[in-house]
């Protein structure tokens, strides 16, 4: 049987087995159009969507109005980062590439522009960016402002790759923050739409190339036994541990000169795998490791090249819920060996595979690998038509035991007392924030949680 | 002109970049900055609904990735069209399968969800 790690991670047999069906609402036939984030799990209200097409209407707005603002890029987010009963900024119009400059392999885009729309614009002005997160859907301005990440020891989260930006002030002020000013740098650039609303971001990028892709089939421990040394020898690596086996896909990723030959996956592959798949997901989980195994030992090498922006992100097509939380590197293995063993002996019955990866650390306050030493980030994921909650909340305390910070648009429980003593420059943050900010205008509910503010 | 007909034009001229992309010039001629719902039977006018095709449905709706149907195709939408406009709303503003709640369109109203359809599918649903 043919399969791979792409025909494995976006099959739709996970959401066809477990029914695919939500809640029924119903639906109003006037008034404001609910808000909810892609995975469906988070709703709310807006008492209106404000959807600029300049910053100029954006200052204008800020200052004629009052009342609570959370600003929405595409929705990615698990987090309760958007949901408000106030007004929402939707930046759907502020898209595309602003200016750019040759010499430097910087450009400059509007907030609102979808990160799958940048690698082709960039590649016609012989630019391409140097890493990208998992799923490029997200907008520039949300994924970068939340600390999202691609994979790579040499490579920091995507705000680390921004040079400067352009944020509205609640007070309606146009701030072009720069390097120059250090602290409003550092903490703008993961600042999760606290500090005001960011308009424009300028990227710094490289060269075009492409990317070789390799994904293979291992044993988890024997993965990590030699991660390092993988994430050493490949620009990136990553493992996708299986749940209930001993197996791990392993993706490394280089640049080349090869050909481009990426085919997508034939209908025949992605049938065998359904095939397969259902078979052991309707076994309970303590009896489910042979099968696993048995399957991930018939899972076939495989590899891939294509110009960079088509090999490091992915379409997902399943939608799910996502936690993840990043420990420093020397703890990585055993962080995730510990998750791995506790969902097999509570037998968690859970099928989606877990994240590994490496990030490089960064200057920002809040990114998650912010500070000197990389990080080691772990994900763990349910189907959105599942509770996430009662999976996540026995996980959640094994990541907290190693220190473990909390990706900004993943679910997370923690609050402001335990994210001080996660991030040095957190204290920081909160008093620029208050200074910026001093009605609280940016905050809902989660937001006063995580930067302690009682208003 | 057909009003049809025109939207089809103005999708072409965006999606093939001849009105460009990007800059303060996008801005000309789209709605007002602050949406307001607007009665079902009135519509959104063709550029915005243009503007938001090419911006969020087209992500999926061309290719007829993770199973959505595509743009006009009408084998891909018969069964749908068939359950009706305020179901096809429904699963649009709350998510359906693969289909993330809004469809990536977070500046939509249901008016504009509405046009959509009708565009997508080829012909004004019921």
């Amino acid at each position: 049987m043919k399969m791979s790690r792409r025909t494995l991670l976006s099959s739709s047999v996970i959401a066809a087995l477990y029914g695919a069906t939500r809640p029924s609402m119903a639906l109003a036939s006037s008034g404001q159009t609910p808000w909810r984030n892609w995975s469906g799990a988070l709703m709310c209200h807006p008492v209106a969507r404000v959807s600029p097409t300049t910053e100029a209407e954006l200052a204008e707005f800020f200052a004629n109005s009052s009342g609570p603002v959370r600003p929405v890029g595409s929705g990615h987010s698990f987090s309760p980062l958007v949901p408000t009963d106030g007004h929402l900024v939707v930046l759907d119009q502020m898209t595309g590439l602003l200016k750019h400059d040759a010499d430097a392999l910087t450009a400059t885009f509007a907030a609102g522009t979808r990160l799958g729309d940048i690698g082709n614009v960039l590649n016609n002005i012989d630019q391409a960016m140097f890493n990208l997160p998992d799923i490029d859907r997200q907008t520039l301005a949300g994924a970068a402002s939340t600390g999202t990440h691609g994979t790579g020891i040499d490579f920091k989260s995507l705000s680390g790759y921004v040079t400067q930006l352009r944020l509205i002030s609640p007070a309606g002020e146009q701030l072009d923050i720069t390097p120059a000013d250090k602290d409003l740098f550092n903490a703008a650039r993961v600042s999760v739409g606290a500090l005001g609303v960011i308009t424009e971001m300028t990227l710094q990028n490289r060269s075009p190339y492409r990317l070789k892709q390799s994904s293979w089939i291992m044993k988890t421990n024997e993965a990590l036994s030699q991660f390092d040394q993988q994430a050493a020898n490949h620009r990136h690596f990553e493992l996708f541990p299986l749940t209930h086996s001993d197996y791990s896909i392993a993706l490394a990723t280089d640049e080349t000169d090869e050909p481009i030959n990426n085919p997508t996956a034939s209908p025949e592959e992605e049938a065998a795998f359904d095939d397969a798949m259902r078979g052991w997901m309707l076994v309970p989980p303590e009896q489910r490791k042979p099968l696993v195994n048995g399957l991930a030992e018939m899972i076939e090498p495989s590899s891939r090249v294509d110009v960079s922006h088509r090999i490091l992100a992915n379409v997902r097509n399943n939608r799910f819920n996502e936690m993840e939380y990043s420990v420093p590197i020397s703890a990585g293995a055993e962080c995730l060996q510990e998750v791995l063993r506790t969902i097999e002996q509570k037998r968690i019955d859970v099928v989606f595979p877990l994240e590994y990866r490496y990030v490089a650390p960064d200057d920002t306050w809040l990114s998650m690998s912010s500070g000197d030493e990389g990080h080691a980030a772990i994900s763990i994921h349910r189907i959105a038509t599942e509770d996430y909650r009662p999976y996540f909340d026995v996980i959640e305390p094994i990541f907290w035991k190693y220190h473990g910070r909390p990706h900004w648009g993943k679910v997370h429980s923690l609050e402001a007392t335990e994210l001080l003593a996660l991030y040095p420059e957190f204290g920081r943050f909160q008093a620029l924030r208050e200074k910026l900010d001093p009605q609280g205008r940016m905050l809902n509910d989660h937001l006063r949680k995580l930067f302690g503010v009682n208003l | 002109m057909n009003k049809r007909l025109a939207l089809l034009i103005v999708i072409v001229v965006m999606v093939f970049g001849i009105a460009g992309c990007g800059g303060s010039d996008q801005s000309q001629g789209v709605e007002p900055n602050l949406l307001e719902e607007s009665p079902l039977e009135e519509g959104p006018d063709s550029v915005r609904v243009a503007r938001l095709w090419s911006q969020s449905c087209a992500l999926c709706h061309v290719s007829g990735v993770a199973g959505a149907p595509r743009s006009g195709n009408a084998d891909d939408w018969a069964a749908r069209l068939a359950t009706g406009k305020p179901l096809l709303l429904k699963h649009t503003i709350e998510g359906y399968n693969n289909m993330p709640p809004l469809g990536y369109c977070m500046a939509c109203t249901e008016a504009d969800f509405s046009a959509l359809i009708d565009l997508m599918a080829g012909g004004v649903t019921k």
